[in-house]
């Protein structure tokens, strides 16, 4: 098909307009979550089971997205996000359970409480750099799991806490219908996405990844540490909290054991196994990770009675993306990408020579 | 039991007892060291560990009025009691400070590969006992334990020849990010390989508990802990013996100094790097079988609490030194014994709250040496 009006290059370039536009490609990205909900509303039988893996997938994006400014781009390691995903599943259960409390107050509690956590945390990261980082970060982790287990008043202990499928907005309660919070969740991880691709592609962006290549220039630039390293930590803080909100609303249960380490490990492996700068990567994988073993592995009986295989995969995904292609397997797609398009340029020329012969 | 005046007063003489204890030691002793620094830094934190442990037996006597004299007693006890604990925490952190000496790396994995260990070992006991009846518990344990240990040791070869050393991202949290990647693989691995079926682990001896006296307070030990102290403190001097006097241990304090430097002085850095690693897991397995009667079965997460507790201890002890992170091991169960009986259940996180503020203010652990960076 080839374009010779007027009017058809110009739709061309229009449509090329959109398509090159930054945003499309997260725009695709959320259609196509949306799709399962879409294909339940008009009929299909869709299991809910699949339904539920592409939430709790879009949830780990968010999450994802957060921890991969702290590692991608200001280069610190920490192991601390169970635990602050975990208090944002707390604060929306205590709140709307004990206070009653409007949803969007939790939000601004939980906003709010990240912050003064990413404080605190930044201020440690401050003092304590490298690998010692993960390790503190650890050992904050287990301070806050120890929390959850103990602090019963709060959080119903090792039984874990529910909800009810019930929420407050604008002082009335209401029933979550988990659709709607499907769709919600779809648009809050556009938005997410938005906001993220414009950090990194902001002044502050460079200056995280000037930091992350070496403090010392990063100084001589006139990169503030304290400002930026505290920046990355509340950032994160802020995305996990946020996305421990929307996991307690989606699934309304929330239990001591699912914020141990393991969670924090499989978050880095979405991460490490994606592509620890761009944010295609990160959804590639945190698909990988999460998506791949709670939609299609657990359809299978064989997968359902051994969950200790997905577990074995995620580890040797890590591996293997280490050993291989350190900066993720996005980067692999895109190599090959363009290897496939230089080889058809070629096949392309050759083709012609041989249709029309060669120039010379 | 903060609000009872007592407590301030004793925080106040803890403080007094710091400053006077410094003041003491920079007068007497610190003179006479021609390494200022480093003495001021040791004389600072023995300062600290009395002072540390005299605030906690001042603790007792806010909390309880009927034992103010017997609060030594009760250390003493404690200290006892946390014996096992002791032992497998030193062998773990030990693993741990020789591969981030060698491979400047934090392993992740050393938990996972010392149940590995501990899984071959529960193997090896269950076809003893099918086998060989006649064998004894206490040589069956021990020979259970030389197979574990064998198996972690071969195990940490691998990883380090196999996966680390091939592995295109070199950097430290690279390295660090595959321990982590490992510990996934295992945790997974482990069911598969070894089954649903529960292994235990018998205790080395079941003969009747040990009574001695010590400073004159009546004590017992279980002969198990006992069993356990002794292999400790025999692999540790063995360790720390090698590290001093052999070849090897020459190179591994090399390569610890400057791996770069070192391979280029004809030390064979691959081979010092692997054996740290073997070293590593074989201490780590030991740990593991040692371990395993408390919790009757081997299962996945039987070093997980091992684990971040001895990455607590290499952080409060410092990285830089061997000995550091011992002293901290001892610390460290004691602390959590003792204040499992003062404040119960929450006593890992008033722990590690407490090594979070040590590390604070002194980033470099309790007896480590601030290096200067280089640009």
């Amino acid at each position: 098909m080839i374009c010779r009006t007027e009017v058809c290059k110009d739709r061309k370039a229009r449509i090329k307009q959109i398509t090159n536009h930054p945003y499309f490609g997260f725009f695709i990205i959320t259609f196509l979550m949306l799709i399962v909900q879409l294909l339940r509303a008009a009929g299909v039988p869709v299991s809910n089971t699949l339904v539920r893996a592409f939430g709790i997938t879009m949830i780990y994006i968010i999450v994802a997205l957060g921890f991969s400014i702290l590692l991608g781009y200001a280069g610190l390691a920490s192991l601390g996000t169970a635990g602050f995903v975990g208090i944002g599943t707390y604060i929306l259960g205590y709140f709307t359970k004990n206070l009653e409390a409007s949803v969007f107050i939790v939000i601004l509690v939980s906003i709010v409480g990240a912050i003064v956590i990413g404080l605190i945390v930044g201020f440690i990261s401050l003092r304590i750099e490298g690998m010692y980082l993960a390790i503190i970060t650890l050992g904050l982790s287990e301070i806050l799991n120890e929390v959850f287990k103990n602090a019963v008043s709060i959080t119903n202990g090792t039984n874990g806490l529910g909800l009810d499928s019930q929420l407050i907005l604008f002082k009335n309660l209401i029933f979550i219908d988990h659709n709607t919070i499907f769709i919600v969740t779809a648009i809050i991880m556009f938005f997410m996405m938005i906001l993220t691709l414009n950090l990194i592609k902001s002044p502050t962006g460079r200056a995280l990844l000037a930091m992350r290549n070496s403090t010392s220039a990063a100084q001589a630039m006139g990169v503030s540490i304290l400002k930026y390293r505290l920046m990355a930590f509340i950032v994160s803080t802020v995305y996990a909290m946020l996305g421990g909100v929307i996991y307690m609303s989606y699934i309304s249960f929330s239990i001591p054991t699912t914020w141990s380490l393991a969670f924090s490990l499989n978050i880095l492996a979405a991460v490490i196994v994606g592509g620890s700068q761009s944010i295609y990567g990160i959804v590639l994988g945190t698909f990988m990770i999460f998506g791949l073993n709670l939609g299609v592995f657990q359809q299978f009986d064989f997968f359902k009675n051994n969950p200790a295989i997905s577990v074995m995969f995620n580890g040797l995904l890590i591996i293997l993306v280490i050993m291989f292609y350190p900066g993720g397997l996005i980067r692999l797609v895109t190599t090959t990408y363009y290897k496939l398009k230089k080889a058809l340029a070629k096949l392309k020329t050759k083709w012609r020579e041989y249709r029309y012969g060669s120039d010379n | 039991m903060f609000d009872t005046t007592g407590f301030w007063k004793d925080i106040f003489i803890f403080i007094l007892v710091l400053v006077v204890v410094y003041t003491l030691l920079k007068i007497f002793v610190l003179k006479y060291f021609k390494n200022k620094d480093r003495a001021k830094s040791i004389g600072l934190n023995i300062a600290l560990v009395i002072g540390i442990f005299y605030l906690f037996f001042r603790i007792f006597k806010v909390i309880d009025d009927n034992f103010p004299d017997f609060s030594t007693m009760f250390m003493m006890t404690n200290i006892v009691n946390q014996a096992l604990q002791v032992s497998v925490l030193a062998l773990a952190t030990t693993g741990i400070v020789l591969i981030f000496k060698t491979s400047a790396t934090t392993n992740f994995a050393q938990g996972m590969i010392a149940t590995f260990g501990a899984f071959v070992a529960a193997k090896l006991i269950q076809y003893f006992t099918l086998n060989y009846t006649d064998l004894s518990v206490t040589n069956m344990v021990f020979l259970a334990m030389i197979g574990g240990a064998i198996t972690a040791f071969l195990f940490g070869i691998f990883v380090d020849a196999v996966i680390i050393r091939n592995s295109k991202d070199k950097t430290p949290i690279g390295k660090q990010m595959i321990t982590m990647g490992l510990v996934l693989v295992l945790a997974g691995a482990m069911p598969l390989i070894f089954g649903k079926i529960l292994l235990p682990i018998p205790k080395m001896s079941y003969e009747p508990n040990i009574a001695f006296k010590l400073f004159g307070i009546d004590l017992f030990i279980t002969v198990h802990a006992y069993y356990a102290l002794i292999i400790t403190v025999v692999l540790l001097v063995v360790l720390f013996s090698m590290l001093r006097f052999t070849k090897w241990g020459l190179g591994v304090r090399a390569t610890a100094s400057n791996e770069l430097v070192a391979g280029m002085m004809g030390v064979n850095t691959k081979i010092i790097t692997s054996m740290s690693w073997a070293i590593a897991g074989l201490l780590g397995a030991v740990a593991a079988v040692m371990l395993t009667p408390n919790a009757t079965n081997v299962t996945v997460a039987l070093m997980t609490p091992t684990q971040v507790n001895a990455f607590m201890a290499a952080i409060l002890g410092s990285f830089s030194s061997f000995l550091g992170p011992l002293v901290a091991t001892v610390l460290i169960p004691v602390l959590t014994g003792l204040l499992s009986l003062i404040v119960p259940l929450w006593q890992n996180a008033v722990v590690y709250l407490f090594i979070l503020a040590i590390v604070l203010v002194k980033p470099m652990g309790l007896f480590g040496k601030k290096i200067a960076k280089k640009v």
